[in-house]
């Protein structure tokens, strides 16, 4: 495409700092980085509807606030119409604002509950000085079927259904003619009745307006209403992007692929296999580099050399994300077998943490490594369990395109032509 | 499955209000069998949730049960003193998830101490006893049983969620309510809750009623289904007959209206209006104004519950014109006089 685009977001980061106390202060020790946005590069073109899906935690409302200028961004750039944000004007900002419009996820609380429909329509035109506020009022209200313009002009929120104020909400946002709008859930918190009403309207106002959009979200499921593209995103990253029902029919990255297949599908007789996925996603706080998913991934990668089940290299790999976290529980399986003597606390430890069977080497650096950790000498413990179990995934998997239009960040992916190859492709469990 | 272990009978429970009677629930009719897990869908404002906590016997000082009967294993369950509730159903017999149970937790007590307060209230276990039990439990939900001494902030959200499911199991109860147990929750940390849920019935044989908006989560984990609407059950019956032949015009609305990832773009169906606010006795069905297909019948009398075929009696809808709805709204014909006036919005006062 020769045409600019709207919005480019260059390698995007959003660090926030973390609590520091006063030992902390006196100790000269840097404050922690919460990685919010790491590292996040996107183009949204003319017209183009672009969704941003994950977990709550994950940083897409972050992202959103950053792109709207409410945090100011630690590291990279967001071109607007190939102007960098970074160095705006006032005036700059004022026409970005008016041009880049919000829907927030909560119509309940998101309006002025003490103006009425027509006053909450008036006060961007205000803002911004423009005339024929009636006529443009109620030319809205008539795109986000609101009718007559008569019935809602005067109604306060208290006097709406959440299907009506999240309409409202929706003409506030066009009422500008802005080129585009970041819309937050913004059917998250209404019944699954008007759920389908207002996402459609919102498809179709997109198209008649020739507005693009970022629509940020946890739900895969109604996506595909709205968006043409997915990005997946992760503590922070981006792991995947395609286009919508190519994404959904066959994720490639193990995060989507666990996502998409927890849907519950609306059918009795379809059969859908509970997640193989435990645990929730850590915080984002130091974690430095490697892929964001490798501690909850069920398809991590051992090393070349040794020989070891998945679920037994899980394990391992779960149980050393813990202990690089400070996480493991010495005092507690202390008072649980009544002794701290090592080899009693080592097969405790291992009794508590591993159920699969492990032999030969991979037993006996297990065993070295817990009597180390017995010993309180955590470090001893990590390195020992890394010279043997150190995963490729340690480190950032690059993003590569596998099919044209289709990114993933995954070492699965990477090196395409080498043996690393995926073994097993990713499917969607069709029936 | 076998024998029914609660049993909603023509079940009416009423608020008082300043403008009068409000109707929450009325003629509700449902069993619930041993082992079972049944679901209960509609959308906000349809009672569902004044359903669950008049089983409790914890219905807001202002309702009342006016008409109707629950029995829990053929014992009427609001011929209970609060007391005589406390001692024999609640917790032991009946448990309850609440809706989001992350923040039901007592930040200052260990989940251990919670779990001897409620022991020592409903039981007559020693302390070492109920210890016991929730070590247990804390296993089957997937968390180390060295933790039950740890504090609510000690877990992430998703293990908070499953210590308060671990509480509301750990004293072996027949029947578990859960209101909306996982609806502020992503879905793979949903599945991973209703991964343990089925656990739970294969190895312990509980039942379970389900609370939810979401009836693809019903329809995935439920043997059956009551789909309710302002008030009234407008269909019942197994999740497989509700999902195959669905004949209220509430249930097929309802049911097309959730998005399905295998049909990405398929057309949503639209249910205009929102469940009414119903004053004093509801003698018409509450969702003729909503319905496509409503006839002057449908506003003459309460429809009648009634089974949808001769081989299949436990499936049942209340609609007069139950043969023939579900043909005309898939042949795409709407010939009722239904005016949904989406301007009468009924203030703030929720039902449920």
């Amino acid at each position: 495409m020769t045409e600019q685009p709207v919005l480019e977001i260059k390698n995007l980061k959003k660090y926030f700092e973390g609590n520091r106390d006063i030992l902390d202060m006196i100790m000269r020790r840097s404050p922690s980085q919460i990685q919010a946005v790491d590292d996040v590069s996107m183009t949204l073109n003319d017209n183009e509807s672009v969704a941003v899906i994950g977990e709550s935690g994950c940083g897409k409302s972050t992202l959103l606030r950053t792109l709207i200028g409410l945090y100011d961004m630690s590291a990279g750039d967001i071109l607007y119409k190939g102007k960098p944000v970074s160095q705006f004007t006032k005036s700059d900002w004022k026409e970005y604002r008016r041009n880049v419009q919000v829907i927030f996820q909560d119509p309940f609380n998101s309006l002025n509950p003490k103006m009425t429909v027509r006053e909450s329509l008036a006060e961007p035109l205000n803002i911004h000085g423009l005339d024929n506020k009636d006529e443009r009022i109620r030319e809205v209200l008539e795109q986000v079927e609101l009718q007559p313009a008569e019935k809602y002009l005067n109604r306060k929120p208290s006097n709406l259904s959440g299907g009506e104020k999240q309409r409202v909400s929706i003409g506030r946002a066009l009422i500008l003619n802005p080129d585009v709008i970041l819309a937050d859930e913004p059917v998250s918190m209404l019944d699954v009745s008007t759920q389908a009403a207002v996402l459609t309207k919102m498809k179709e106002l997109i198209n008649d307006f020739g507005v693009s959009m970022i629509y940020i979200s946890h739900d895969l499921s109604t996506v595909s209403y709205i968006a043409e593209s997915v990005k997946v995103m992760y503590l922070g990253r981006f792991v995947e992007s395609a286009e919508t029902e190519q994404l959904l029919q066959s994720p490639k990255h193990p995060y989507t692929e666990a996502l998409v297949s927890a849907i519950p599908i609306p059918d009795p007789t379809h059969g859908r296999e509970r997640t193989k996925m435990s645990g929730a996603p850590r915080d984002p706080i130091d974690i430095g580099e490697g892929c964001r998913f490798r501690d909850r991934c069920p398809e991590v990668i051992p090393p070349t050399e040794i020989e070891i089940s998945q679920t037994a290299y899980r394990e391992i790999m779960s149980f050393m994300q813990l202990l690089q976290r400070e996480q493991i529980g010495l005092d507690r399986i202390e008072n649980m077998i009544g002794t701290s003597e090592r080899t009693a606390m080592a097969d405790a430890l291992q009794s508590e943490y591993f159920s699969e069977e492990l032999t030969g080497k991979n037993q006996s650096t297990l065993r070295a490594a817990l009597t180390s950790l017995a010993d309180d000498e955590q470090q001893i413990a990590i390195d020992t369990l890394q010279n043997r179990f150190e995963s490729v995934c340690e480190t950032t998997p690059p993003t590569v395109e596998p099919e044209p239009g289709w990114h993933v960040a995954c070492h699965h992916y990477n090196d395409m032509d080498s043996a690393d190859e995926k073994q097993t492709p990713l499917q969607h469990t069709d029936d | 499955m076998s024998d029914p272990l609660l049993e909603v009978d023509n079940l009416t429970v009423q608020y008082e209000t300043d403008e009068g009677m409000l109707t929450a629930v009325s003629n509700a009719s449902f069993t619930i069998s041993e082992g079972e897990f049944f679901g209960l869908a509609g959308e906000s404002g349809s009672g569902k949730s004044t359903m669950a906590k008049s089983i409790i016997g914890g219905l807001d000082e202002n309702g009342v049960i006016s008409d109707g009967s629950i029995r829990y294993r053929g014992q009427e369950i609001h011929e209970l003193t609060d007391a005589e509730l406390s001692e024999e159903i609640r917790w032991k017999e009946i448990s309850w998830i609440p809706q989001g149970a992350m923040s039901s937790l007592d930040p200052l007590q260990r989940v251990s101490e919670q779990a001897l307060e409620i022991g020592q209230v409903h039981t007559d276990l020693q302390d070492t006893q109920i210890r016991e039990k929730l070590k247990k439990t804390f296993d089957i939900v997937g968390l180390q049983k060295s933790r039950i001494d740890d504090y609510p902030h000690q877990f992430s959200g998703g293990m908070q969620q499953r210590a308060i499911i671990a509480l509301a199991l750990f004293l072996e109860p027949e029947l578990v309510i859960a209101d909306e147990p996982t609806t502020a929750l992503d879905v793979i940390m949903q599945d991973q809750i209703f991964k343990y849920l089925d656990q739970l019935k294969t190895e312990l044989n509980i039942s379970l009623l389900l609370i939810t908006h979401d009836i693809s989560v019903i329809f995935e984990s439920c043997d059956s289904v009551a789909i309710m609407h302002a008030s009234q059950i407008a269909e019942r019956g197994t999740t497989e007959a509700v999902h195959e032949n669905p004949r209220h015009p509430y249930a097929f609305m309802f049911k097309e209206a959730f998005p399905d990832v295998r049909e990405p773009k398929r057309d949503l169906t639209v249910i205009e209006g929102y469940p009414p606010k119903l004053m004093g006795e509801v003698d018409y069905c509450s969702f003729a104004d909503r319905c496509p297909w409503a006839a002057p019948e449908c506003r003459a009398e309460e429809p009648a519950s009634e089974p949808v075929s001769d081989d299949d009696p436990t499936h049942e809808a209340a609609c007069v014109r139950k043969e023939e709805a579900y043909e005309m709204y898939e042949s795409g014909i709407t010939d009722g006089e239904s005016e949904h006036v989406d301007s009468e919005v009924a203030s703030t006062g929720e039902v449920d």
